[in-house]
C-alpha cells in the first residue's frame, strides 16, 4: 500500500489535517512535550486524592472501573486471590480527606442558608433571567457594605463620642494651630438649636432637610467634639482621640470599601474569564453541565429549566444579531454608522444640557438659602430634583436613541450604562463644585476672615451632610412614589383596560442599567457624605433594604419577562466597575475636603486645626521616636522602590504561570484531535487487513 | 425481621465500601430506603429487583428529567426495563456522590445523555437532551430553527474529530473545563 493510496483514503477528513502517518509522528512529539510540561493528566483529583491512590492502588482502581457491580466482585475475588487483601476500610489519610470534604461542604451549606435573600435571588433567576437577578445581587453586596461599615463608624467614632460625651470638656482653641493671632468673633458663631416652639410642620420639615432638631445631633459632623480623653488611672494608660478616630475611621471606611470592591472584581472576573474567556464553549457547557442534579421538587426543576432556557436564548439571539450585522451591505454600513455618529452627538447635547440645569438649580438654591415654609423646603431640595429629573428622562430618550443604533444586545448595555454613568456622576460632581464655590470664598482676609463663606454658613460640614443627606432621602421617596403612582397603575390600566395604545405601551419591563446607575448613584453620594455625616451609611442600608423590597415587589408585579435578555457574567464586573469610579469621585472630594479647606470655627471635632489633615502629623510628633522612624522609613522612597521592583517580578512570575497553562491546554486540544484520527486509521486498517486475509486464504488454498 | 435480607451482613458492608464511594452510613440509609420501596414478599427475596416506576418514586429522582434515563443506565436487567437491584442502586448512588472521582462522573453522564445507547452523542441525542434541559413545555421549547443552530454549535465546540457526532473522550474534555460539574452532579438521599 502506498502511501499516496493512504492520503488518498483520508482525503475525507479535509485538507487541513495532517495524514496518518503524520498524526502518529506528531503525537509521539507532542507527547514528549506535553509530559515534560504537564505531569500527568488531572482528571480533577486533589493532592489527598492522588496521595490516596498511591498509598491503596487496588481499592482505587476497583471504585474507578465502570462496571456493574457484579463484575466489580467478580474482579475483586480474582485480586483477592492473587494478592491477600492489606486494606479494610481505608487508611486513615482517606478518612481525613473525607472528612475534610464534608466538613467543606456542611460549612458552604450553612453559609448558604444564612446568606440574605437566597431564596428570593433563586425565584428572580429563574423567572426572569440572569441579567434581572445580577441587579439584586449588587444590591445584596451594597447592603452588606454599608451595614459592616457603619459598624465600624459606630465603634469607633460613635460609641466613643456617646460614651465621652458625658465628660464635659470645654472646646479650647490651641494658639499654636492658628495663623492669625485674633480670630473674627463671627466665625466661633453657631447656634443651630431651634428658638422656640416648634410648629408641628416644621418638624416634618426639619426630618426631610436635615435642619432644625437634627442638625446638632449625632447625625451631622457638627455636633461631634474634639475631645481628647486621657485617662490618668492607676495602672492603666489608656487615651482616645476622638478627631484622630474621627478622620482614620473615614479613610480606613473608604479603604475597607475599596477591598470589598476589588475582592469581588476578581472573584467576577474569574469566573467571567473560565467561562467567558472561553466564549467558544459555551453552549456545549450549558448543555452538558448546565443541569443541577440536587434540585429537588418540580417547582425548582422548573425554575432550572427556564433559567437554561434563558441562557441559551440570549446566547442564540446574540449570534444571530452578529450574523446579521455581518452580512450588511457596504451602503447600509456607512448609514448605520454615520446615524451611530449623530446619535452620540445627540446624547452629548442632552448630558451637556442637563449640567448646565444642574449647575444653575444648585446656585439658585443656595441664594434662596433663607426663605421659610414649603417654598423653603422647595428650593433646598431643587438641586435634588433637577438631578433626579436629569437622571430619569435621559436615560429614557438615551434608550430611544439605542433602539435606532441597533447595537447587540450586550453593546447596547454597555453604551446605556456609560451613557448613564456619565450622566449620573458627573451631575453629582456639578452639584458639589457649586457647593464648593459657595462655601469658599476668594477674597482676601479682610473680606474672608474665616477662610470660609462664615456668613452664610456657620458649620459648613454640617451643610454638605445635609445636603448628601437630602439627596439620598429624595432618591429613595421618588422610588417609591414612581413604584406607586406609576408602575402598580400602568400595570392595572394594561390589565384591565384593552386598546392598542395600552397594548402598544405594555407591561413594564425591568431596565437593569438605569437601575444599577441609581444603585451607584445613591452609593457614591453616601461616600462623599460620610465624612460630614457618619450616620449616612446606616440610613443607606435602611433605604437599600426597602429599596430591595420595592423592586422585588414590582418586579413580580408588574413586570414582564424581558424580551431581550443580557449577558449577566460581564455585565457583573461592569457594575462593580462603575462603582469604582463612583467611589473614585468620592475620594476626590473626601481628599479635597480634609487637604485643602480650613475646618468651621464654631463646631466639629477640627475647630482647632488649620486643616482637618493636621490632626495626623500632630498625633504623630507624640509617637515614641523608634515607632516615628519606623512609619517615616516606610513612606520613605528607600522602601517603597524596593517593594515596587519586587511586585513587579510577582507579577511577570505570574504572567509566565499563565500563558504556560494556555499552551499546554492548546497542546492537549490538538492532541486530542489527533488521537481521533488516529483511531480512524486503525479502524481503516483492520478493515483492509480483513480484506486482505481473505484473499491470502484463498490464495494459499489453491 | 431478623431475616438476612433485610439486613446488610457485615462483610458485604464492607465489601460495599471497597467497591464503591459511600462511607458506611450512606450504604445504611441506602439500604433502609431501598427495603422501604419493596413489598412485603419481596423483602424475603435474596436479590430482589425493583421496578423503574416504584424506584421514581423516590423524591430525590422524581422531578429529575433524566429520570427514566439514570435507571436504565444502572440497570443490569435483561429485559432492559430499568429496575433497579440493590447493587444497581449503590452503584447509583456511588456514581452520584460527593468522592466520586471525574472520570467516573463524567462516563455516567455520557451514557445518561446517549439515548439511543450507541456510544456517540448525535442530533437526535443532543435534541432529546436539550429538551429535557429547557423542559417540554410552551414557553420554554426552542423552535426547530433555534435548535439546529443550538446542535450544530455544539457540534461545532467539541465535536473535534468532526465526525458529527460526540464521542466520550471529546465529552470528557468540554466537562472538564467545568468547574462545578462535580459538584452539580450529585444525588444525596
Amino acid at each position: 500500500m502506498t502511501i499516496e493510496q493512504q492520503r488518498q483514503g483520508f482525503a475525507f477528513t479535509g485538507s487541513g489535517f495532517p495524514t496518518d502517518q503524520e498524526s502518529l509522528r506528531f503525537r509521539w512529539a507532542s507527547s514528549r512535550m506535553s509530559a515534560q510540561i504537564y505531569h500527568e493528566p488531572n482528571s480533577g483529583t486533589s493532592p489527598a486524592q492522588e496521595e490516596e491512590q498511591s498509598g491503596s492502588e487496588p481499592t482505587r482502581e476497583l471504585r474507578n472501573m465502570v462496571f456493574p457491580m457484579a463484575l466489580k466482585k467478580a474482579v475483586r475475588q480474582v485480586q483477592q486471590m492473587q494478592a491477600p487483601a492489606q486494606f479494610s476500610g481505608g487508611s486513615w489519610k482517606q478518612k481525613k480527606t473525607i472528612f475534610v470534604r464534608k466538613f467543606k461542604s456542611n460549612v458552604r451549606e450553612f453559609l448558604y442558608f444564612f446568606s440574605l435573600w437566597g431564596k428570593t435571588l433563586q425565584k428572580i433567576g429563574g423567572n426572569f433571567g440572569g441579567g434581572v437577578q445580577s441587579y439584586f445581587i449588587f444590591l445584596r453586596f451594597l447592603v452588606v457594605l454599608n451595614f459592616v461599615s457603619f459598624l465600624l463608624i459606630a465603634g469607633f467614632v460613635l460609641i466613643p463620642s456617646i460614651v465621652f460625651g458625658s465628660v464635659d470638656i470645654k472646646p479650647e482653641i490651641s494658639e499654636a494651630n492658628v495663623l492669625s493671632a485674633q480670630i473674627h468673633a463671627d466665625c466661633l458663631k453657631y447656634d443651630p438649636n431651634p428658638q422656640g416652639l416648634v410648629v408641628f410642620y416644621e418638624f416634618l420639615l426639619d426630618l426631610l432637610s436635615g435642619t432644625g432638631f437634627m442638625e446638632y445631633s449625632y447625625m451631622f459632623y457638627g455636633y461631634y467634639n474634639n475631645t481628647v480623653v486621657v485617662t490618668s488611672l492607676v495602672g492603666s494608660d489608656f487615651s482616645y482621640n476622638i478627631p484622630l478616630a474621627y478622620l482614620l475611621t473615614a479613610v480606613f471606611y473608604f479603604a475597607f470599601c475599596l477591598i470589598c470592591i476589588i475582592a469581588r472584581m476578581g472573584k467576577v472576573a474569574r469566573v467571567a474569564v473560565t467561562t467567558g474567556g472561553s466564549d467558544v464553549r459555551s453552549y456545549s457547557m450549558i448543555v452538558f453541565t448546565g443541569w443541577d442534579y440536587g434540585c429537588l421538587g418540580s417547582k425548582a426543576t422548573k425554575l432550572k429549566q427556564r433559567n437554561i432556557y434563558y441562557r441559551l436564548q440570549v446566547d442564540l439571539e446574540e449570534e444571530r444579531l452578529k450574523k446579521h450585522a455581518a452580512s450588511l451591505t457596504l451602503c447600509n454600513k456607512v448609514t448605520l454608522y454615520s446615524l451611530r455618529v449623530l446619535m452620540f452627538f445627540v446624547a452629548i447635547g442632552l448630558i451637556v444640557a442637563t449640567f448646565v440645569a444642574i449647575a444653575y438649580a444648585t446656585t439658585f438654591s443656595q441664594e434662596n438659602n433663607n426663605v421659610q415654609g414649603f417654598l423653603g423646603l422647595f428650593y433646598t431640595y431643587l438641586p435634588s430634583i433637577v438631578i433626579t429629573t436629569g437622571n430619569f428622562l435621559v436615560p429614557l430618550l438615551c434608550d430611544q436613541i439605542a433602539l435606532l443604533e441597533k447595537y447587540p444586545p450586550s453593546a447596547t448595555v454597555v453604551v446605556a450604562l456609560l451613557r448613564a454613568v456619565v450622566l449620573r456622576l458627573v451631575s453629582l460632581g456639578i452639584l458639589l463644585y457649586t457647593l464648593w464655590n459657595q462655601i469658599e470664598c476668594h477674597g482676601s482676609t479682610d473680606t474672608c476672615p474665616c477662610h470660609y463663606n462664615h456668613n452664610n454658613y456657620q458649620c459648613w460640614e454640617t451643610s454638605v451632610g445635609q445636603e448628601m443627606y437630602k439627596l439620598t432621602l429624595f432618591d429613595l421617596l421618588v422610588s417609591i412614589a414612581l413604584l406607586v403612582l406609576v408602575e402598580f397603575p400602568r400595570r392595572m390600566v394594561v390589565d384591565h383596560w384593552s386598546c392598542k395604545l395600552t397594548q402598544w405601551v405594555g407591561r413594564q419591563e425591568f431596565v437593569v442599567p438605569s437601575n444599577v446607575l441609581g444603585l451607584v448613584y445613591g452609593q457614591t453620594v453616601v461616600w462623599t457624605g460620610a465624612l460630614f455625616c457618619p450616620l449616612l451609611p446606616l440610613i443607606n442600608t435602611v433605604k437599600f433594604v426597602i429599596l430591595f423590597y420595592c423592586k422585588k415587589i414590582t418586579l413580580f408585579y408588574n413586570c414582564r419577562p424581558a424580551l431581550r435578555t443580557f449577558r449577566s457574567t460581564t455585565s457583573a464586573f461592569f457594575f462593580l466597575a462603575v462603582l469604582l469610579f463612583g467611589w473614585i469621585l468620592a475620594l476626590v472630594v473626601m481628599i479635597y475636603s480634609v487637604a485643602e479647606i480650613h475646618p468651621s470655627f464654631a463646631c466639629g471635632p477640627f475647630r482647632s486645626f488649620l486643616r482637618m489633615w493636621k490632626i495626623v502629623p500632630d498625633s504623630l510628633a507624640i509617637l515614641p521616636k523608634g515607632t516615628r522612624d519606623f512609619l517615616f522609613f516606610i513612606g520613605s522612597q528607600a522602601f517603597s522602590v524596593p517593594l515596587f521592583a519586587v511586585s513587579c517580578v510577582f507579577m511577570c512570575y505570574f504572567i509566565a504561570l499563565a500563558s504556560i497553562y494556555g499552551k499546554s491546554v492548546a497542546i492537549l486540544r490538538a492532541q486530542l484531535k489527533l488521537a481521533g484520527q488516529d483511531k480512524q486509521f486503525l479502524v481503516k486498517q483492520i478493515e483492509k487487513m480483513k480484506l486482505l486475509s481473505p484473499q491470502d486464504n484463498e490464495g494459499k488454498q489453491d | 425481621m431478623g431475616t438476612t435480607a433485610s439486613q446488610l451482613a457485615k462483610d458485604s458492608l464492607s465489601e460495599y465500601q471497597e467497591l464503591t464511594f459511600l462511607t458506611k452510613q450512606e450504604i445504611l440509609l441506602a439500604h433502609r430506603r431501598f427495603t422501604e420501596l419493596l413489598d412485603r414478599d419481596e423483602r424475603n427475596h435474596p436479590n430482589p429487583r425493583v421496578p423503574m416506576e416504584v424506584i421514581l418514586t423516590l423524591p430525590e429522582l422524581k422531578s429529575n428529567p433524566f429520570k427514566t434515563r439514570i435507571c436504565q443506565v444502572f440497570s443490569t436487567s435483561e429485559d432492559k426495563d430499568g429496575s433497579l437491584t440493590f447493587e444497581d442502586f449503590l452503584d447509583l448512588l456511588s456514581a452520584f456522590s460527593d468522592s466520586a472521582t471525574l472520570e467516573i462522573k463524567s462516563h455516567y453522564a455520557f451514557r445518561i445523555f446517549d439515548f439511543d445507547d450507541d456510544g456517540t452523542l448525535d442530533y437526535g441525542d443532543l435534541e432529546k437532551l436539550v429538551n429535557c434541559l429547557t423542559g417540554e413545555t410552551e414557553d420554554t421549547r426552542l423552535t426547530s430553527e433555534e435548535m439546529r443552530q443550538l446542535i450544530s454549535n455544539i457540534l461545532d465546540e467539541s465535536d473535534i474529530d468532526k465526525d458529527g457526532t460526540v464521542n466520550l473522550s471529546e465529552f470528557q474534555h468540554v466537562i472538564s473545563r467545568s468547574p462545578d460539574f462535580v459538584s452539580s452532579f450529585k444525588i444525596v438521599l
